[in-house]
């Protein structure tokens, strides 16, 4: 069967295909437009789908929307009711929002694709979350915690997956709904905070490890614990139930202070910079504090020692590794793309494993289902431009690059397919040597012009990983795809000052060789030569632009900062001169 | 009489503050509009002017910014947040909404050429009217120095483009212009219309289900919810 998965409308939207139980294609709309979190009905990535697969959409079998678009808008309508008439303001851009195109995606869809309206299906914004981690995941039986903003009425869901030679089922057993959100709590300090709600959530994240949690109880105020173990906002707190402008209320405000000004940057020299690190780590740490509690519960519950992870919530690097570190269970899966374009996936998979009943086949463990880089085409424009181009043999450039690496100059890194989701895993990647704040300050400055706050991520074979990070038992499992953050052992500390992030604690990547041999084979070369196979491994992409694809948006980026060398399959670039 | 105009709307410290960082956001995005062009185009000559265009972008982005902050600084804490204004005194680009995908080279120079050509003619008006404040004044003629040469190299690479065609695309660019301006001003009044029949249907037919809306969320439970039954996956609720 030939199932295209969509996710759109709201943020990252994606497609994503599958065939005979197989991703072949997956991708985010922002990487082919070239737009950030693209949320726009994602054409040109559902073109490429097709593309990679020589498909007409009249060969599909079915198209999966990876929520309810009717579902969502009762949820819409009833809150503002509820908030009624508070909302008298958000409700027409609310309703001119939904009724101008979200509503109709079965007709967007058919019109787009001219597909058959009968083959267009929808899955649970959370069911899809559901799946895509845990239909990915390499386990047959696990607990499932899904936690973000909103879908149409759930915010956080627990539940268990099975998967087997028989029929493969995802059971939701509780959920926790709108508004009482981990994610809009999260979110609603992220605009106090001054950063683009749904963007600088990371920054959040960094800024928390700067600060103390001074402020929890004032935080415990917003959100309280139910009987059952939940829990529910006091929305006097907040208002994004009620408003488009604004997503905390006065009351806020008189109790954590003022917000700060998106255009004032944070000098935590100040007291005001260091209110607002503390108050970024109060909602951190009551964050984490939920939930471990709740992936406790669920471990007591369910007894099962893995937890398949899915939804915004699951970026969060430094919960992901406290609920390994408390909640009991050993091992978590959490997808490269947990957010909503893995929906895209998700849903796909849910509608042929579930809805169509075909057996189950084990997915590769792999994030790059996106577009192949063409390193000719990187050659060429080099050439054009005069630039230095050369073509070595894999040893040859290998053995260069871990060179230019350990001599200080910063690579850009471009591997076959890209990955899909918010993290470049070593395909589309910068690469530089992880020894010397000069280095993390070099990049923040040249390259990703980006706040002084925020960490760079080390990557790391998977076997040396433990020797340089302190990773509890499943650690390396949740570092795969950077998604848990473990301290930096004290004795490598200086030795990593450009990846350990003030809290001696790095994002870490543990990579295993079969998933990028080439990185892999790169990482040994410059062991070899420092004593430390270990790199920095940040995002290929300029401060508000999406990660790069094709080889053209490597080459201009990388005639655009600081980078010194472009390596592109067996093709590498070295910076002459700048652009002008 | 825009002169008068100009200098009433950047006289205010906190507005010039504003519109300055609104500036370099919109300075930014013409810089990532460049890149998106040098992506696109197979013409290598055009790909390094428009990178260069783009970092000339991307450093009035830091100057405005830079200026902006250090303005916003020395405000003191209370300062309102007034009005920017834009309508009156746009920034380059700032009101056309530039799609780079599908455009020729040619329409492309010609859009760009027009607007350098109007954003050097808006940032030479607003260097007068800032003399009682030289360092933004002085922002301000950085920028237009480079301005004139992007309004220059645009319309010697259209010659060079599209030689014989060159009128056709700038009147083509002007009309676009034109075109685009009064779809935003109708969508303007659409918007505005719209608005205006979903508030009175608000206060009209909404109470009585808000009041319904309201007793059940009342009567709801806090805490877990069981996850409604598993519907059919062809049904949009």
């Amino acid at each position: 069967m030939k199932i295209l998965g969509i996710s759109a409308h709201y943020h990252d939207a994606a497609a994503a295909l599958v065939i005979d139980g197989m991703p072949v294609a997956a991708v985010q709309e922002e990487r082919l437009s070239r737009r950030k979190n693209d949320a726009a009905f994602p054409l040109a990535a559902i073109e490429h789908c097709l593309e990679q697969s020589g498909l007409e959409p009249d060969d599909l079998d079915a198209v999966v929307f990876y929520e309810r678009p009717m579902l969502k808008f009762d949820r819409i309508l009833t809150c503002a009711l509820r908030a009624f008439p508070r909302s008298w303001r958000s409700f027409p851009h609310a309703m001119k929002n939904s009724l101008g195109e979200k509503l109709w995606v079965r007709g967007i869809i058919s019109s787009h694709l001219g597909v058959e309206r009968r083959k267009i299906l929808f899955t649970d914004h959370h069911r899809s979350h559901a799946a895509a981690a845990f239909l990915t995941a390499p386990v047959r039986d696990a607990a499932i915690l899904t936690a973000d903003g909103v879908g149409e009425w759930a915010a956080l869901t627990v539940g268990h997956g099975t998967r087997g030679p028989g029929r493969t089922a995802i059971n939701l057993l509780r959920e926790i709904r709108f508004p009482h959100s981990l994610g809009m709590l999260y979110s609603t300090f992220t605009a106090y905070l001054g950063f683009q709600v749904n963007e600088g959530e990371y920054k959040v994240m960094g800024l928390a490890s700067y600060g103390r949690p001074t402020m929890a109880d004032a935080v415990r105020k917003l959100i309280k614990r139910t009987q059952d173990g939940a829990f529910r906002l006091d929305l006097d707190y907040f208002d994004f139930h009620a408003s488009t402008k604004r997503s905390f209320s006065d009351k806020f405000v008189e109790l954590f202070g003022p917000p700060r000004d998106p255009f004032d940057p944070i000098d935590l020299a100040t007291a005001e910079g260091r209110r607002f690190a503390d108050c970024a780590a109060s909602v951190q740490k009551v964050l984490e504090d939920i939930l471990v509690d709740i992936a406790a519960a669920l471990h007591r519950e369910t007894g099962l020692p893995d937890l398949c992870l899915g939804g915004g919530v699951a970026l969060n690097g430094v919960a992901n590794a406290r609920i390994l570190s408390e909640s009991g269970f050993e091992r978590i899966f959490v997808p490269p793309s947990p957010g909503d374009a893995g929906c895209a996936l998700g849903a796909a998979l849910y509608a042929d494993r579930v809805h169509f009943g075909n057996p189950d086949r084990d997915i590769p463990d792999h994030p790059y289902w996106g577009p192949v880089v063409d390193a000719a085409a990187l050659a060429g424009l080099a050439r054009q431009d005069d630039q230095p181009v050369e073509e070595l043999e894999e040893s040859a450039l290998i053995q260069a690059t871990a060179r230019d690496l350990f001599e200080g100059r910063i690579v850009g890194w471009m591997d076959g397919a890209m990955e899909l989701g918010p993290r470049a895993l070593g395909h589309r990647s910068i690469l530089a040597a992880p020894h010397t704040t000069q280095m993390r300050d070099r990049l923040n400055r040249d390259i990703k012009h980006r706040e002084q706050f925020r960490p760079f991520a080390p990557v790391v074979p998977v076997e040396a990983a433990e020797r340089y990070f302190e990773m509890p038992a499943g650690g390396a499992r949740l570092a795969r795809f950077m998604s848990g953050v473990f301290p930096v052992r004290p004795e490598w500390r200086e030795k990593l000052a450009a990846i350990t992030h003030v809290d001696g604690t790095a994002r870490v990547q543990a990579l295993e060789r079969g998933m990028a041999p080439r990185l892999y084979a790169l990482l040994e070369a410059y062991g070899r030569l420092s004593g430390i196979p270990i790199l920095l491994n940040t995002s290929f992409n300029l401060s508000g632009e999406p990660i790069v694809n094709r080889a053209v948006e490597g080459y201009l980026t990388f005639r655009r900062c600081g980078m010194d060398m472009l390596v592109a399959g067996q093709t590498r670039v070295t910076k002459r001169a700048p652009a002008r | 009489m825009m002169q008068s105009l100009h200098r009433f709307v950047w006289r205010d410290a906190a507005r010039r503050a504003r519109k300055l960082l609104d500036f370099a956001e919109t300075e930014a995005d013409g810089g990532r509009d460049l890149v998106r062009a040098a992506e696109l185009t197979k013409d290598p000559v055009l790909r390094r002017l428009y990178a260069v265009h783009a970092a000339d972008e991307e450093r009035h982005a830091a100057l405005f910014r830079g200026r902006g902050t250090e303005l916003m600084r020395a405000l003191p804490v209370s300062s309102p947040a007034k009005s920017r204004l834009n309508w009156l005194t746009p920034g380059e680009r700032g009101l056309d909404d530039l799609r780079v995908d599908g455009k020729s080279d040619a329409s492309l120079l010609a859009f760009l050429h027009l607007s350098e050509k109007t954003a050097a003619r808006h940032f030479g008006a607003y260097v007068d009217a800032l003399r009682d404040d030289p360092s933004t004044a002085a922002v301000f003629r950085e920028i237009l120095h480079d301005e004139t040469f992007h309004m220059n190299y645009t319309l010697a690479q259209l010659n060079r483009v599209a030689p014989r065609q060159r009128g056709m695309y700038l009147w083509r660019a002007r009309l676009g212009r034109l075109w685009k301006a009064y779809l935003r001003i109708m969508a303007a009044i659409a918007g505005v219309i719209g608005s205006v029949l979903l508030i009175v249907q608000y206060f009209v037919l909404i109470p009585p289900f808000a009041f319904l809306a309201k007793r059940a969320e009342r009567r709801e439970p806090d805490g877990w919810k069981p996850p409604p039954p598993e519907r059919p996956l062809n049904s949009q609720y």
